[in-house]
């Protein structure tokens, strides 16, 4: 039951009646799982195919001034932004770099041996470990205080529907990839079914208890008795509705613009939806970890609203001295950070609720690449730009490491969310600790 | 001695009481008033000894007011006294937890189409010559096959027809599910595989992507016995994605393809989908409700919906939510109304009018399509919002919720009692079709449907379910015996055992004759190779079940399967009692009322040097046992020549086993058996058995008090079942046809007013 609690499941543990819930909701200091400590959210965006370096990364180490084409986008959001270069993937072993890429990411450990075969590659299967998201979410979930309905969420932008090595970056364990929710409609029943199917309970209840007692009437009076005991139990549930109005969520559920097809053409309006959605359901406290994947790993992406009628991953392979593919390149990598930055925007507009600053404020986004750069397929360089205020790192800045293995990065945002782990996936990349400098 | 000292509370009431309140406290022309009330025995004293007998010097004081009140209370005054002279009546029924099940699966699958059960056995097999399952030009080998367990070597199915490296294979059609529970399906290969089951879209398993050693794939779902599921099964050796290595041509190793699909039914062990189970026909996805239900009211033998709880109407909430839910994922298939369909919300109103009419058994009266329907299109504006509201309310309704309510004793009601009492759930299109046309008037009518019924898998269930009862095998018993008595005797083979009990029961029960006796007659059973030679009969090691018939005089039918002796049985002996037991109280319908203390079986240690039933003897010697283990242990010896897991012995401790016993008659008469031959010959004549046997399947099939049907039904459905052979196919008919033609609680009622 651990993973599906809800605060009110919580409070009910607690011993505070259902009676009681009204009033205590409205008190900033029970009304969300943890006050002692502040909340803190972690999320990972991924967008694919690797970026242009010179259009990407800062020239010099230390405060940002001004930013690089592709990450103009976090102009606004400079002073919380931290850019992380010369961090690098390296996991080795089967798979070739586009699998490895996305599949070591989060998991920082091998893939197994299997039957999925890139270029001249080694065939391979799943990771061989679970994605650092879920290791923190396990680690949330097993402490009450810090428990939420859902523990993580998993929300996707034109995943295809096709389950393999490059299409899972997230995983619960050892072959055990999670597929992200890619329709937002998909995911606005899983965060607000429940609330919906109530709202059309309540509604019926009239309707219901009229029939009950037209059928009363037809029957023996030996026979009325169960019929009375059935309209007694429909009168409790009617009472228990009324008085859970809405407390679950502690905010209005989102309306959704209806009709959405995910289709490529539709993508920035599915990635609007899907944003939006992950803010409220941090609003509400369902989950502290979420993760946003834009496509796949070798993701072919065609985003003619920039006049772009080529796939992502197609562009990726023209080299350096095709200045048109690399402004295009440039362009879908701006596009992408657009969508870090709205996420960001929105999150600094939504007070934190039962506490002081925003949801920004105590949430983390890390958007990151499978590849350092897409030509080159290489693992070295892998973007991590990270921006929010949820863990005590020193934003406005950028750093450059002398090549570290990004399981120390993943160790770092462990430790950072207060899971003191001393390795995660592949130990041979952890002796070293977690990335210094950070905060 | 002074009578007046001696008399007990009847006689005393009888004498001062009675003149003025009845001989049953029903009161009389003075006095009008029953006697009945909530006063406990000592106020009742009370109020005696202080004013009873009215208008009499002589007063019913002391000891003798005390005695009245008790007898009093005891036979017609308190509730509990009222409620057992209550004649026996037909009461007003919600659904079962099975019939509730049945009847949404049923629902739903009237909008699909029913599903196709023929002959044929095994599942369509697709063979491609290369990894490309889609391409009908790549196809080389198309067949029937019985099961899917296949070593391919290195080659393939077949030699030269396929590339070593990249083959494919698809299997389809569908598959059986014997019984209710949580199904576990299991893939074993070295490559990719992908399996559907009763979901077209989403795969059960998918290991599409081989990654890592695991050559086991598992997934569990629950399904509903005596259903038909849809399956597909992908296999492909080949590497996915692109090769674009340069040593591409080269050759490369040989590897090894093999590919087996089994499944584990509920609390069973992992086996071979068996070839009686599956069928290369395709047939429709069935939806199956997993919402948990509190279990029902089986106090009186037989589960019925007489009484509901907070925790059963909030299964019936969160189960109609699940239903919903689930249509408005299908809408489109289930309605037949496409998104874009102009008339869109007329044709989903229409839906829904279709939907509470199935739902209800019979036509909506103007009043119900515009509460359940009309008014639920009113009040909101988004169709889908509508259609959801309106089924909520349908799953809620009484209408569905409880049988025949309101007493109409229409060819409605008829068609409703007719499907309950075979399937356990809704009417079927022909029945409400012969509803419609009045034709479920007459008793030819109603037995001419209850004979097509008769035969659908969904009765077979039901028949099925009725037994693992009436054998007292449900739940499923845990059947742990002693490893060094009984090597071999593990998980897998009571697996087995009971599956070659169910066997047995089918092809008795399912065969032209379906003889009853034959229950007890047979001297055949099912076994397998493992089952064989730990029965000592001689089969293949890896034989599939077939009938054997041990030495002759040994074996006789459900008496002495292995299945059944290993479950009346301890982990290392025999149990007498238990088997004496199940004999008094299932077959023979004998009341028996628990020990009044528990009792710890004597351990055989203690008495090494005795015998099972010498054991027992002396346990059960003093007389307040006596009372019913008079009846139990001598029933229970006749079966002392199977072991602890039914094996055949004659001897125990080195002593000839004694095999005599005895059973005292309802009419007085004495019958002695020696072996279970001779109690098998009695049992299979008795007219006691007949009557047990006749009452627990109308309590099972209609779970409603059989007495309500009149004080000679019993007897008649006896005579019914001995004129017709003991043939229980037709007596299923018989009950079912009965069952609709007695008056209605309601309209009994409504004359008494």
């Amino acid at each position: 039951m651990t993973t599906n609690q809800t605060r009110r499941e919580f409070l009910r543990d607690l011993g505070i009646s259902a009676a009681a819930l009204p009033f205590i909701l409205n008190l900033p200091s029970l009304g969300f799982a943890n006050q002692r400590q502040r909340k803190q959210r972690l999320v990972f965006l991924f967008s694919p195919n690797g970026v242009i370096p010179s259009a990407f990364w800062p020239e010099e180490e230390g405060p940002l001034t001004t930013l690089k084409e592709s990450l103009k986008p976090l102009e606004p959001f400079k002073e919380r932004t931290l850019i992380l270069h010369g961090v690098c993937d390296k996991v080795r072993g089967d798979g070739d770099n586009h699998m490895r890429g996305i599949g070591c990411l989060l998991t920082g450990i091998e893939l197994f041996p299997g039957n999925i075969q890139g270029g001249s590659h080694t065939p391979a299967g799943w990771a061989s470990g679970l994605s650092i998201d879920q290791e923190i979410k396990n680690h949330l979930q097993a402490n009450p205080a810090t428990r939420t309905r859902f523990g993580s969420l998993e929300f996707g932008v034109l995943v295809p529907d096709r389950a393999d090595t490059w299409t899972r970056m997230i995983y619960a364990g050892p072959n055990k990839p999670i597929a992200p929710i890619d329709d937002p409609y998909q995911m606005f029943n899983k965060l607000y079914g429940r609330m919906k199917d109530q709202e059309h309970l309540k509604s019926i209840l009239d309707d219901l208890q009229e029939d009950l007692r037209k059928v009363r009437s037809v029957v023996s009076t030996e026979d009325r008795r169960l019929l009375e005991e059935h309209a007694a139990f429909v009168r409790e549930m009617e009472q228990e509705l009324k008085a859970s109005k809405e407390q679950d969520v502690g905010h209005a559920v989102p309306e959704l613009e209806p009709g959405i097809k995910t289709e490529n053409d539709n993508m920035p309006r599915i990635s609007k939806m899907q944003i939006d959605l992950m803010v409220n359901s941090f609003a509400a406290d369902f989950a502290r970890v979420a993760s946003l994947q834009f496509t796949n790993s070798v993701g072919q992406a065609r985003m003619r609203w920039l006049k772009i009628n080529e796939g992502h991953h197609e562009l990726s392979h023209h080299p350096d001295s095709d200045k048109d593919a690399v402004d295009k390149l440039i362009r879908i990598n701006k596009w992408y950070c657009e969508q870090m930055a709205y996420l960001a925007k929105r999150l600094a507009e939504t007070p934190e609720p039962g506490g002081g600053g925003s949801l920004l404020d105590n949430t983390l986004l890390v958007w990151t690449n499978e590849l350092g750069k897409g030509n080159s397929h290489t693992l070295d360089n892998i973007p991590f730009v990270l921006v929010g205020n949820g863990l005590d790192f020193k934003m406005g800045r950028s750093i450059k490491y002398p090549k570290v293995p990004h399981n120390r990065l993943l160790l770092s945002l462990a430790h950072g969310m207060g899971h003191r782990i001393k390795t995660f996936g592949n130990p041979d990349f952890c002796s070293a600790g977690p990335l210094p400098k950070l905060s | 001695m002074l009578a007046a000292e001696v008399r007990s509370g009847e006689q005393i009431y009888r004498q001062q009481c009675a003149s003025c309140h009845g001989v049953k406290g029903e009161g009389s022309e003075e006095y009008k008033r029953p006697l009945t009330g909530d006063r406990s025995v000592a106020q009742l004293a009370r109020f005696i000894a202080r004013s009873m007998p009215k208008n009499s010097d002589k007063k019913c004081t002391g000891e003798d007011a005390q005695k009245v009140a008790v007898y009093i209370y005891e036979t017609f005054y308190s509730k509990t006294a009222q409620a057992r002279n209550k004649p026996p009546r037909i009461e007003l029924s919600r659904l079962t937890v099975r019939q509730y099940r049945q009847a949404v699966t049923d629902l739903i699958g009237t909008f699909r189409g029913p599903a196709h059960w023929d002959q044929q056995r095994g599942l369509k097999g697709e063979y491609y010559k290369s990894r490309r399952l889609w391409r009908p030009d790549e196809r080389v080998l198309s067949r029937v096959d019985p099961v899917v367990q296949f070593d391919f070597g290195v080659t393939g199915p077949e030699p030269n027809k396929f590339e070593p490296d990249q083959f494919s294979i698809r299997w389809s059609g569908s598959v059986l599910a014997p019984e209710t529970g949580e199904y576990e399906f299991i893939v074993r290969t070295e490559h990719a595989a992908r399996l559907w089951l009763n979901d077209t879209k989403r795969p059960l398993i998918d290991a599409w992507v081989k990654s890592g050693n695991d050559t086991e794939h598992r997934a569990a779902i629950f399904l509903l016995g005596g259903r038909v599921y849809p399956l597909r099964l992908e296999f492909s050796k080949a590497k996915q994605g692109v090769d674009d290595s340069k040593d591409k041509k080269k050759k490369k190793p040989e590897v090894k393809a093999s590919i087996a699909l089994e499944w584990k039914l509920p609390h069973r062990t992992p086996e071979v989908i068996p070839q009686r189970c599956l069928s290369p026909l395709a047939v429709p996805i069935s939806f199956v409700l997993t919402t948990p239900f509190p279990p029902d009211d089986r106090s009186i033998g037989y589960e019925r919906g007489s009484s509901i709880s907070r925790a059963w109407e909030q299964a019936t909430t969160d189960a109609a939510i699940e239903i919903a839910d689930y249509v408005m994922s299908h809408l489109a298939e289930l309605s037949g109304v496409r998104e874009e369909a102009a008339d869109r919300p007329a044709k989903l109103r229409d839906f829904c009018c279709r939907f509470a009419e199935r739902a209800f058994r019979r036509p909506l009266t103007k009043e119900q399509k515009r509460l359940y329907v009309d008014q639920q299109f009113e009040k909101v504006r988004a169709v889908e919002a509508a259609v959801k509201r309106s089924l909520l309310l349908v799953l809620k309704s009484p209408y569905f919720l409880y049988r025949e309510i309101g007493g109409s004793q229409d060819n409605y009601d008829a068609a409703s009692r007719l499907s309950f009492a075979l399937w356990d759930s809704l009417p079927d299109v022909e029945l409400l079709r012969a509803a419609a046309s009045g034709q479920l008037a007459t008793r030819p009518q109603l037995l001419r449907q209850a004979e097509r019924m008769v035969s659908d898998l969904r009765t077979r269930a039901k028949l099925h379910d009725f037994f693992m009862q009436w054998l007292k095998v449900d739940p499923v018993p845990d059947l742990a015996k002693d490893s060094t008595q009984f090597p071999g005797f593990d998980r897998a083979a009571a697996s087995d055992l009971r599956t070659s009990l169910e066997l047995f029961l089918e092809d008795v029960l399912w065969s032209e004759a379906s003889d009853f006796r034959q229950l007890f007659l047979a001297d055949y059973l099912y076994l397998n190779g493992r089952l064989a030679s730990l029965y000592g009969v001689g089969l293949p090691a890896g034989s599939t079940f077939q009938k054997v018939s041990p030495k002759s005089g040994e074996r006789a039918g459900i008496l002495t399967h292995p299945y059944l002796m290993a479950t009346f049985a301890y982990t290392a002996t025999s149990s007498p009692i238990h088997r004496g037991v199940f004999l008094a109280r299932s077959v023979l319908g004998r009341a028996l009322l628990p020990p009044p203390e528990a009792f710890t079986p004597l351990p055989p240690e203690l008495h090494p040097q005795l015998t099972t039933r010498e054991r027992i003897d002396l346990q059960t010697k003093p007389h307040a046992c006596q009372t019913c283990h008079g009846m139990i242990n001598p029933l229970g010896f006749t079966l002392e020549n199977f072991d602890a897991i039914g094996r055949f012995r004659d001897k125990e401790k080195d002593r000839p086993i004694d095999t005599t016993g005895s059973y005292l008659t309802r009419k007085g008469a004495i019958v002695k058996f020696t072996g279970v031959r001779d109690l098998a010959a009695f049992l299979a004549a008795s007219d006691e058995v007949q009557e047990a046997f006749v009452e627990q399947l109308f309590h099972y099939f209609v779970k409603q008090p059989i007495r309500a049907y009149g004080p000679d039904k019993i007897s008649a459905l006896r005579h019914f079942f001995v004129d017709n052979h003991c043939n229980v196919r037709k007596l299923m008919v018989e009950i079912a046809a009965e069952s609709v033609l007695q008056p209605s609680p309601a309209r009994s009622v409504r004359k008494g007013k």
